[in-house]
């Protein structure tokens, strides 16, 4: 409760909060606003803003680009919230084992870890993507399996750094089973930076699904921002509203992700926000 | 206060200072209309419990409050100046230059990237106008290096802090303090870092640098055994507010307020305590045959790495309900010797046997099992509990863990926190809402809800102010009585062993250097190390002077400082 209240008073982190509200919100009243599939051709091709009753245009076929943005950003935070989500699961798992256990188990699944982080993210997803068919799914699995290495590092220091704290050799000593150490006590203790990189790996999956949908890699029935960029990006000189509402659009919520991001670090920690008050 | 006893003016003046608190805190005022004065060559002793207010005192001196805490009335007055007018050139020019401070614990102090030498000769080059020339700033840097006591310092400036001792790093924190002549010392608990003997050296360094210089010395503490050695005078200071003072002897001889008494008291005297074991049955219930131990610590890629020997073929036993204390100085190895027999550390060699079984054997499940007949209290009571888990929950997991039901368990947590001297509200608590002293009970009762036959006390009380410390040995004492336990109490302070423990093993580097029954170590000590560790104990001479009637009031106050917490 008492992070709840700081968190209330935290301004940028309160302003990130309300542009990520307003992204859900825009989510979620999709199909109200705009009965119509935004793949629908509901108006002439290159409408400019505010004709025909396309607020934000329309595109080279004609179709809406206010429903494209509105219904872009159900796939957009569906893809970034699962695929962070999976980034964690794999990130913590094999960062508890790495800095609980130690040793050679510590050894082979960090120079793993290492293995991923060599190899550029980007080019690693295309590859991924093309390899399997390009589905909501897919793209998920893909963005969570390149985004997981600094959450499994992070992971692992936090496990370090608490693996011979007296309170987990209290509990070593009490005869808790290890699950119950790891979980019970390490894990809880941990949490707070992993739950802050997991949010910042959301705008980061955001910026991936979007460069993956602009170079044509996305899942083909999904209205998504990238996606509109890449295909208004040829007439972006007499055209502009095609790519930069999009643009916009994805500006807004990563920005809105890393401010509630950030000031949801600056809450968890408690030394910074001890400086704050 | 004595002010026409001296004509010269003081080196330190506090006239009525109150400092207010930030809104929320456990009281308005950190400090309430405080007054003392420090003439030259005079120590001061600020004396009080953690939380009284003493370090604000000394940060208000040098502007170092932290925001949101300020000076809301009063004066401070530091070789005639008021610190809270000076300009930030000013105030640089006073902080280490007029008037220096040590703080407690000088790893942090020291910069760690630094060479020591340069960080002494950063003083001198800050402060002196026109900068002297660099030939003499070095030879001035071998010269306090040289006074403080350090040995080889052509070597030693040359060093990183962590390649040094804790009481060489104190004494190159002295050093720094020295550098500009200052008229003011403040030493805020410089010593509670370190163990006795070097307690002993940094106190009578600080004594010797006062006598030839003729500074005032404002130091602080929380131990009337350092003020009866070193103060002139004393300010004893409870809830922010000035108890009582005057000149050491007349408070420490005749203290006027209860709050001193009560302190005095808890001072252990290293009285040899008068609880002796029976030991019934005549096989040991722990027996620990030629452990050893040897870290090894990378240094560079090239350089060989260090050894450190923590256990040279150590060979001990434990009778059931004997309190059995190791002491040695910090780096005797006495804290893995606990750790060894907890196997939370293996050792290289040697045997543990626990009632006849080999504890150096299971793994796993069967170590989980062994476990549970022995305990241990570690020495942090701030870092040794979940600080995400409820008091009760604490606790109540130990015997969770071996199968007793989670009602149950409760309400044998509950029991266990009242029989400790807290009360069954405290289990639906977080550790975070209890003071150390309470926690260390917490820490007890966790340890004691298995009912653990050999119970490992590894500096249990070393973190905690002298008056509950007493509470806490006296808790510990009834306890072992009452539920037979055996203990092996590792300490650094000889008077703690003394009034706990039926037999003593003395550790210096991994080795026993001496060991017998309490009485025989304390009285007759065969060698030379365990004797200087005796005459290291504070306040030794002063509290072991004939007519001085410690024991009967030290019993009383522990007695009726049991319920107080």
């Amino acid at each position: 409760m008492e992070t709840v209240r700081a968190f209330l008073r935290h301004p940028s982190g309160m302003i990130g909060l309300v542009l990520l509200l307003v992204v859900v919100v825009v989510a979620i009243i999709a199909p109200m606003v705009f009965p119509v599939s935004p793949w629908e051709m509901v108006g002439a091709p290159f409408t400019p803003p505010g004709e025909d009753g396309l607020w934000l245009g329309g595109d080279t076929l004609g179709r809406d680009v206010a429903a494209g943005v509105a219904y872009g950003a159900r796939v957009s935070l569906l893809i970034g919230i699962a695929s962070a989500l999976a980034a964690m699961a794999i990130g913590v798992v094999i960062g508890a084992i790495s800095g609980y256990f130690g040793g050679k188990v510590d050894l082979v699944l960090m120079r793993m870890t290492e293995l991923f982080q060599t190899i550029p993210a980007f080019v690693l997803a295309i590859l991924l993507v093309a390899t399997f068919n390009p589905s909501l799914l897919t793209i998920i699995l893909t963005i969570g399996a390149v985004s997981w290495p600094p959450l499994a590092r992070l992971t692992r220091a936090e496990f370090l750094r608490l693996r011979h704290r007296e309170f987990v050799e209290a509990a070593l000593c009490q005869g808790e089973r290890t699950w119950r150490i790891v979980l019970g006590h390490i894990l809880p203790n941990a949490i707070s930076p992993i739950l802050v990189v997991t949010s910042l790996t959301v705008a980061t999956a955001i910026l991936l699904e979007s460069a993956l949908s602009f170079m044509g890699l996305g899942d083909p029935n999904l209205m998504s921002w990238g996606f509109m960029i890449g295909a208004g990006r040829t007439v972006i000189r007499n055209a502009w509203w095609m790519s930069v509402f999009p643009g916009l659009a994805i500006l807004l919520t990563v920005l809105a992700i890393n401010l509630f991001g950030e000031g949801l670090s600056d809450v968890l920690n408690p030394r910074v926000s001890r400086r704050r008050s | 206060m004595s002010e026409a006893l001296q004509p010269s003016a003081p080196v330190l003046a506090v006239d009525g200072l109150s400092i207010a608190l930030p809104k929320g805190g456990d009281r308005p005022f950190a400090v309430e209309n405080v007054s003392f004065e420090i003439k030259p060559n005079e120590v001061v002793c600020l004396v009080g419990e953690s939380g009284s207010g003493k370090s604000m005192i000394a940060h208000a001196v040098l502007q170092l409050l932290p925001r949101g805490v300020d000076v809301v009335s009063g004066t401070v007055t530091v070789a005639g100046q008021d610190p809270s007018k000076l300009d930030g050139r000013g105030l640089r020019k006073l902080r280490g230059g007029n008037a220096a401070m040590i703080f407690q614990e000088p790893l942090s102090s020291l910069n760690p990237l630094k060479r020591v030498g340069k960080q002494v000769e950063e003083m001198i080059l800050a402060h002196q106008r026109p900068a002297p020339a660099m030939a003499a700033v070095r030879e001035r840097v071998q010269t306090l290096l040289t006074q403080v006591g350090l040995p080889n310092p052509e070597l030693l400036e040359k060093s990183y802090p962590f390649e040094l001792s804790g009481g060489q790093r104190q004494r190159v924190m002295i050093a720094m303090a020295m550098a500009n002549r200052p008229a003011l010392l403040i030493a805020d608990e410089p010593t509670t870092a370190l163990d006795v003997t070097t307690q002993r050296q940094i106190l009578r360094l600080i004594d010797d640098l006062r006598r030839e210089r003729g500074m005032g010395v404002l130091l602080i503490t929380h131990d009337f055994g350092v003020v009866a050695d070193v103060a002139d005078r004393v300010v004893v200071l409870r809830h922010g507010k000035v108890v009582e003072q005057g000149t050491a002897s007349d408070v420490l001889r005749n203290p006027q307020a209860a709050y001193t008494r009560e302190l005095i008291d808890a001072v252990p005297k290293a009285r040899l305590a008068d609880i002796r074991a029976t030991i019934v049955r005549p096989e040991p219930l722990l027996e620990v045959v030629g452990l050893q131990k040897t870290f090894r610590v990378k240094r560079g890629w090239l350089q060989p790495p260090r050894e450190v020997l923590a256990a040279d073929g150590i060979s001990l036993t434990l009778h059931e309900g004997e309190t059995l204390a190791v002491v040695g100085e910090s780096g005797s190895g006495k804290s893995t010797l606990g750790r060894m027999i907890m196997r939370l550390t293996e050792p290289d060699a040697g045997a543990i046997r626990f009632g006849g079984a080999d504890l150096r054997q299971p793994r796993g499940e069967a170590l989980r099992q062994a476990r549970r007949q022995l305990q241990i209290v570690f020495q942090d009571p701030f870092a040794s509990l979940d600080p995400r888990q409820k008091v009760g929950d604490a606790i109540a997991r130990g015997p969770m863990a071996y199968g007793t039901s989670r009602a149950e368990a409760m309400a044998q947590a509950r029991k266990l926190l009242v029989r400790v001297g807290l009360s069954e509200t405290a289990a639906g608590r977080y550790p975070h809402e209890f003071s150390g002293g309470q926690r260390q009970r917490i820490c007890i009762a966790r340890a004691l809800a298995l009912k653990p036959r050999v119970l490992i006390a590894d500096e249990a009380v070393s973190a905690l102010d002298v008056s509950v410390q007493a509470q806490v040995l006296a808790l510990l004492a009834e306890l072992r009585r009452e539920m037979r336990l055996a203990m092996i109490f590792i300490t650094h302070d000889l008077r703690i062993a003394a009034e706990i423990a039926d037999r003593v093993i003395v550790l210096q580097r991994g080795q026993i250097v001496e060991e017998g029954t309490t009485a025989e170590v304390f009285t007759a000590p065969r060698q030379a190390y365990t004797r200087d560790l005796l005459d290291a104990i504070p306040g030794r001479d002063f509290f072991d002077q004939p007519g001085f009637a410690a024991d009967a009031r030290h019993i009383a106050g522990i007695e009726s400082g049991i319920d107080a917490v």
